[in-house]
């Protein structure tokens, strides 16, 4: 029972990571991708790695709902469900991707992997807190803040160059001849409150 | 585990007849009681109606999602000692996992169709529904630290001597929060809101739409009994056997929540995003550090 769920569990993480790379629309690559984790933390949960597993489920379910929201945001695909190509750079992908997989598999067959059985009584979830508290805190604390600070690095600077220039210099739509005036509306040469008073020169 | 799992299944369709009635009191909308089985019979009699170029996969598949994460999530709640259906030592996390999927339900089932109004919906939904369910989060193990233990089971027996709603007075009023925005209702209602004609539903009819509602309804089930088992000892009470007690927190949580979602002002969302940053997740934030420092030994 449990060999027929692994292997099933196994063949849905691989079509729908296979998926991700066919779909052309960039929420239904995310939600595979998301389909593909489920399907990793579902067998998580049957190696005994209960809390891995469904927090696997649940950091994945809003991970790749926040990654479908930010790709469409910057992509200006709005909604994503216009067809567009998924893959880039064919024949590197390829290779990066052959070598990868020969690779992890190698590493697979190489390594001596435990056997033995989780003893049913083993606290796994408090060992797991243990753990990630104590002797392994530095490395998560850090690993973590480093990693948001990369996020919100990236966002600051990817979302400077706007449509019509850098997003702090408020917008300018380019001139309708090249070189030309800015097309749309013009902006008051004053504000709204100088105007009230000098109103007519 | 069997028994629990039937008895959830036998008492799920009242309940959720209970939540549709509680929608209908006091709004004028046609007969209270039977009102919501003739609505449900008409929708059932109707076509589902079709849209332009839709993901139709998942436009069939939302609402059957949606129903099932109502019913995974229900799965984890005791309803008595010893009787669970998943009897899970991360039960909460469970439910979390239930949670966070559901804003993905949501988004799928507004963005599938390929229409403006529900993908407005479904966007809207995802930028409130992400912070609401964090700071749930927050409160959750907030409520798992006296228990020193992530299954609900161990949450519900660690309030023999105290409910969590009075020792934790924050943390039923924030997971309320929380309630509002997974049954889209009241002024957590992003998705599904009368002023996108329907929101994420705007373009369903017939049994598509018969089944969201059912899941919205069974989500609302869901998500009172969890909040009783969490906040108010769940099958503890003097008296009435353990069952009895569940069901009766779980009916006055629903109602709460369907008065809840009545009673406070819908914002624009721009506003409602700036007070669950800033306002209601440092209070999930102060719940949890008041309830850390009550537990230290």
């Amino acid at each position: 029972m449990t060999d027929a769920l692994f292997l099933a569990l196994s063949a849905l993480a691989i079509w729908s990571g296979w998926r991700v790379f066919r779909v052309d629309s960039m929420v239904r690559a995310s939600f595979q991708l998301m389909v593909s984790f489920i399907a990793v933390g579902l067998i998580a949960v049957l190696l005994a790695a209960p809390y891995i597993g469904i927090a696997t489920i649940f950091m994945m379910a809003v991970e790749m709902m926040v990654m479908a929201l930010f790709m469409v945001m910057f992509m200006m695909n709005p909604a994503g469900l216009n067809p567009m190509m998924m893959v880039h750079q064919h024949r590197f992908a390829v290779a990066a991707g052959i070598a990868a997989f020969a690779g992890l598999v190698l590493a697979v067959l190489l390594s001596d992997l435990p056997a033995q059985p989780v003893p049913a009584d083993a606290q796994v979830v408090r060992a797991l807190g243990h753990e990630l508290l104590g002797p392994s805190m530095l490395i998560f604390e850090t690993a973590g803040v480093t990693l948001l600070s990369a996020m919100i690095s990236a966002v600051v600077l990817s979302a400077h160059s706007g449509r019509y220039g850098g997003s702090d210099e408020g917008s300018r739509p380019p001139g309708l001849q090249p070189g030309g005036e800015p097309a749309g509306r013009k902006p008051d040469r004053h504000d709204g409150h100088h105007h009230h008073h000098h109103g007519g020169h | 585990m069997i028994l629990a799992a039937f008895s959830l299944l036998v008492a799920l369709p009242a309940l959720i007849w209970a939540a549709a009635v509680f929608d209908r009191v006091g709004t004028g909308r046609g007969a209270t009681v039977l009102g919501p089985l003739c609505n449900g019979a008409a929708l059932m009699l109707r076509p589902n109606t079709s849209t332009e170029a839709p993901d139709a996969l998942n436009r069939l598949l939302a609402p059957g999602w949606y129903l099932a994460l109502a019913l995974i999530g229900l799965s984890v709640v005791p309803l008595a000692p010893g009787i669970v259906a998943s009897e899970l030592s991360t039960g909460l996390v469970l439910w979390g996992a239930c949670e966070a999927l559901t804003v993905v339900v949501v988004f799928l089932h507004g963005w599938s169709p390929n229409s403006p109004l529900p993908l407005i919906g479904a966007y809207r939904y995802v930028a409130i529904g992400l912070p609401a369910m964090l700071l749930s989060m927050f409160v959750l193990i907030a409520a798992a630290l006296p228990a020193q233990s992530l299954s609900v089971v161990e949450v519900v027996e660690a309030q023999r001597g105290l409910w969590n709603v009075i020792r934790q007075p924050l943390g039923l009023p924030l997971f309320m929060g929380l309630g509002l925005a997974v049954t889209l209702r009241g002024p957590l209602d992003y998705a599904d809101g009368a002023e996108l004609a329907g929101g994420t539903s705007a373009e369903e009819s017939g049994p598509a739409l018969a089944l969201w509602q059912f899941a919205r309804l069974a989500m609302l089930v869901a998500f009172s009994a969890m909040a009783a088992s969490v906040f108010l000892g769940g099958y503890l009470g003097p008296g009435l056997p353990g069952p009895v007690w569940l069901l009766v927190k779980t009916v006055a949580v629903m109602a709460a929540t369907v008065a809840a979602g009545r009673w406070f002002a819908r914002t624009p969302p721009a506003r409602m995003l700036t007070f669950l940053w800033v306002i209601l997740l440092p209070l999930s934030f102060a719940n949890l550090a008041l309830v850390g420092l009550e537990v230290l030994p």
